[in-house]
């Protein structure tokens, strides 16, 4: 991995004296193919995992002034992935994401708060075409060995949960956990 | 000599061997099925569901088979007339009936899940219902009081063929060993 545990923590606590030095929302590009949407939820006594494609990602960051920042990504539901075949196609069936209906997951958005560890992101998502609020932990890395001040090359990790019943995702329901975790680990590159 | 054929009043060996394998299928389905239902599933038992799907299917094959065999070569009537003969003649072919429906009921509710079918871990069964969870419920809770049913026919059906061999009539005997009596060996 091109990032190693001290470097990043060590490249964390440098961003907020590399902030200063960007003092308006700069736009990122997404790296799809470095990049992963991870999930998780319960089977009984396992785990279902799983992985979803980014469709399409648009960031824009203020390490001055996170309130300025915005995330909008669109997955691809339909084309998801999960730890053995059945989980994926019940996931992706009418009784859960619908994808026939509803190919896409989106989300937007609406108020980034600075955190001592992160910060954290408001928003809204959609799934099953169901609009609700959510919120990410986000967690931002310097690629390693980058310069104090060079923003060009980050990593984010968002964290987060929804229950799935809250968007008519209610199948299964004996059998599969109602919360699914998310853990999206995002790489992006400055739009120069 | 080998008899594979059925006559008046014997079982060849081809209607012994199928009675006598599903049975064994059928006994152990209804209580692989009776523990599904109760299961709390994982990942560690989750073949289970595969393989009451595989059998049932088979089971499916085996019973058309069955059939097909009694055309072509038909089984003994059976031993006795009066009630008892039409008894044992009906609850044949309701057995029969059940045989047929219980695995179709469940094609057709795994089918309405939208999870494929697989035969065996290999091979996958295309469906014959389309994806609905109303379709789902419905044919599951058809498949389930279909299940009772036939378990309740089989324990009727055991019961009554000890009671004849108890009697001394020779329907067990003639379905284990082809004949009714020692005498005619």
């Amino acid at each position: 991995m091109a990032f190693s545990r001290a470097a990043l923590l060590a490249a964390l606590a440098s961003l907020a004296l590399a902030a200063a030095a960007l003092a308006a929302p700069v736009s990122y590009a997404l790296d799809t193919s470095a990049s992963v949407v991870g999930f998780e939820t319960d089977f009984g006594p396992d785990r279902i995992t799983g992985q979803m494609p980014v469709i399409r990602a648009d960031l824009s960051l203020d390490f001055a002034r996170a309130a300025n920042s915005t995330v909008a990504v669109t997955l691809d539901a339909a084309r998801a992935q999960a730890s053995f075949p059945f989980a994926a196609q019940a996931m992706r069936g009418p009784k859960v994401l619908d994808t026939a209906n509803h190919p896409q997951i989106a989300f937007q958005s609406t108020a980034v708060k600075a955190a001592d560890d992160g910060a954290w992101v408001d928003g809204q998502v959609t799934i099953r075409g169901e609009t609700r609020p959510m919120v990410l932990h986000a967690t931002i890395w310097r690629k390693q060995g980058s310069q104090t001040d060079d923003l060009s090359h980050l990593v984010i990790r968002l964290t987060g949960a929804v229950n799935r019943s809250d968007f008519g995702a209610t199948g299964w329901s004996d059998m599969v956990g109602d919360e699914v975790r998310l853990d999206i680990l995002a790489r992006i590159a400055q739009v120069p | 000599m080998v008899v594979w054929r059925n006559t008046a009043d014997r079982f060849g060996r081809v209607s012994r061997a199928l009675h006598w394998l599903m049975a064994l299928a059928v006994i152990g389905m209804l209580a692989l099925g009776a523990r599904l239902v109760t299961m709390q599933p994982g990942l560690a038992n989750l073949w289970l569901y595969g393989l009451h799907k595989s059998v049932g299917l088979t089971l499916l094959v085996l019973v058309v088979l069955r059939l097909a065999w009694h055309r072509i070569s038909p089984p003994p009537p059976p031993i006795g007339g009066g009630l008892a003969g039409w008894l044992a003649r009906g609850a044949h072919a309701a057995l029969y009936l059940l045989l047929l429906a219980l695995p179709l009921c469940g094609w057709v509710a795994s089918s309405a899940t939208g999870i494929d079918t697989v035969l065996f871990g290999r091979w996958v069964v295309p469906p014959i219902a389309p994806v609905s969870e109303a379709l789902e419920k419905q044919w599951f809770a058809l498949h389930h009081l279909l299940a009772k049913a036939l378990a309740g026919l089989v324990v009727v059906h055991i019961l009554a063929a000890l009671q004849r061999a108890w009697a001394g009539d020779g329907t067990l005997r003639r379905m284990i060993t082809g004949r009714a009596t020692t005498a005619d060996r």
